[in-house]
């Protein structure tokens, strides 16, 4: 039943995070002809979607929603005063610290999937069509990069104390990476660069010009990701397991 | 299942970098019995708890709850669930209502008693549909003990329960915990309300400076503690040192203080002997030997004295 708990204390960040990116698709397919007419040169609907919902707006909700969900933990519950009831239930911290994770990650996911429910479906509302494959192989992209970004907070959140700090410092050092990643010499291996690997830009899967998905996906690339991803996890078990409350 | 000692500790010591909480305590918690743990704030009280229930690591040594160790992760889960416990600060989640909580909890366990959380319920009346955010403290400290008391554990470990209460609610929990041992609940509690706990508590476990300074049965700290006091015509004389009985010694003007555990009469014998005009023999409370065990001498309030350790 642990994960009722996880459940409750992450719902309304789950709930407005679906909501806050619904939203923002709705506006943009609705309001694309107008942001097409607006554009400095002449850009198709798939484009538009792409440059407003996967390259910037809505993909910057994701991002830092992904964050504030990771950002919550056993060391929180030490700042609020309710650790101690939480390590007196007959629980394991690793079990605590995992479930916690899991949740989390289920709502990145939930978060990452709603693009591709909105975006085919509203789209032809608006007398456009936007393929359901597209947007599902840019949710598995934002669902595998997510998790970095959720599991390095998480990772964070459970090495300093604060009510903001974990949050600050992963939105700062993610910031600092991005930037990093622009360095000439960095661009030749372009799959450092998870920025690049979550919309498709530079990457040998998307073609720059029909902004589609193009060939198979970066398969390897994504397993690593996750990878990471679980071994950030496994830190923030590793450094509650030990830590006196 | 009946132990003789249902918490055992053995030399155990925590450290937080060169402060010492907890220094090598060896104590024991009787079964069956309800167990008042005495100190200052800072004397180790919340750490020696914490260990207990496996939230901080010993430094040293070690003890067993219900049999099992406390030093052991997986140990420790058992302990967890065969016991309850109130922690000091009552951090219970506020986002929940006190429905879900109870809900929460219950899930948990396999030995919670829905009659007994009923009844609780409807004495501590607490509202089912309020978030905890919105209820007071000592509506918090009623909830947190009923999710303690609604499993009749083994073993109930109460870290200052009537922090913030008001005196009616303060009686309700005395009521509860002196009937806690015909429930086959063992308790053990600590709390700075002496009043509370000359009340309710067979045991007496007090600690200062992280060591166990007193552990005895109440009745039998009733029975033996007393002051001794011994008026002289002069200058008093010093006693003999590691005289069997005597705890602690002042030295005010021509008077003489002594706090005796035991051996009163031989003590009375010594002041007789060193002529002393005036021997006056008083019982002890507990807040009297809490003040007199655990102050330091110079906060005791007298003028002009020293302590003379014999």
């Amino acid at each position: 039943m642990y994960w009722y708990k996880s459940w409750c204390e992450i719902r309304t960040v789950i709930l407005l995070g679906i909501a806050s990116i619904a939203v923002a698709c709705l506006f943009i397919v609705f309001h694309q002809q107008s942001m097409r007419d607006q554009a400095s040169e002449p850009t198709t609907y798939v484009a538009l979607v792409w440059k407003a919902v996967y390259d910037s707006f809505v993909f910057d909700i994701f991002f830092i929603l992904s964050i504030v969900l990771g950002s919550d933990g056993l060391l929180h519950e030490k700042t609020i005063g309710t650790s101690g009831f939480t390590l007196a239930l007959p629980v394991s911290r690793r079990r605590i610290l995992l479930t916690r994770a899991f949740v989390g990650y289920c709502a990145v996911l939930a978060m990452a999937l709603t693009p591709a429910i909105v975006l085919p479906l509203c789209s032809r509302f608006s007398g456009q069509h936007y393929s359901a494959a597209q947007a599902l192989g840019f949710s598995l992209l934002w669902g595998c990069c997510g998790s970095i970004f959720y599991a390095y907070t998480f990772l964070l959140a459970h090495l300093m104390e604060g009510e903001h700090s974990a949050i600050l410092v992963a939105i700062t050092s993610l910031m600092a990476y991005r930037f990093l990643m622009a360095i000439p010499w960095l661009t030749h291996v372009p799959m450092l660069n998870i920025f690049g690997i979550v919309n498709g830009e530079d990457m040998p899967f998307f073609n720059e010009s029909t902004h589609l998905l193009v060939g198979p996906m970066p398969w390897l690339a994504l397993l690593v990701v996750l990878f990471i991803a679980s071994v950030f996890v496994f830190l923030a078990v590793r450094r509650m397991e030990t830590m006196d409350f | 299942m009946s132990l003789e000692r249902i918490i055992q500790t053995e030399e155990l010591t925590k450290h937080y970098g060169a402060f010492k909480a907890v220094q090598q305590l060896n104590c024991g918690v009787r079964s069956g019995r309800i167990t008042g743990f005495l100190g200052r704030n800072g004397a180790g009280k919340s750490s020696t708890i914490k260990m207990l229930l496996g939230m901080i690591k010993p430094t040293s040594g070690g003890g067993t709850v219900l049999g099992h160790r406390i030093d052991d992760p997986k140990e420790s889960l058992e302990i967890r669930r065969r016991i309850a416990y109130v922690g000091e600060d009552k951090g219970l989640y506020g986002y929940m209502t006190v429905e879900q909580l109870i809900w929460f909890t219950r899930s948990f366990y396999t030995d919670w008693r829905p009659e007994i959380e009923k009844r609780l319920l409807k004495h501590y009346r607490l509202p089912l549909d309020r978030k905890v955010k919105a209820l007071s403290k000592g509506m918090r400290t009623k909830l947190a003990l009923l999710l303690a008391l609604s499993r009749s554990p083994i073993l109930l470990i109460l870290d200052e329960p009537t922090e913030g209460l008001d005196p009616i609610s303060i009686e309700e929990l005395v009521q509860t915990l002196m009937g806690a041992p015909r429930e086959g609940t063992t308790v053990f509690f600590s709390s700075h309300q002496l009043a509370e706990v000359e009340r309710i508590a067979d045991d007496i476990l007090m600690i200062d400076q992280g060591r166990s300074v007193l552990d005895m049965p109440l009745e039998q700290i009733r029975e033996n503690y007393r002051r001794v006091t011994f008026g002289f015509a002069d200058h008093p004389p010093a006693l003999p040192s590691n005289f069997d009985g005597i705890e602690r010694t002042r030295m005010n003007g021509r008077q003489i203080t002594i706090l005796a555990s035991h051996n009163t009469e031989a003590i009375v014998q010594l002041g007789r002997e060193r002529n002393a005009v005036n021997i006056d023999v008083s019982p002890l409370g507990l807040r009297e030997i809490f003040l007199e065990t655990v102050q330091e001498p110079d906060h005791l309030g007298k003028q002009e004295h020293h302590d003379v350790l014999v």
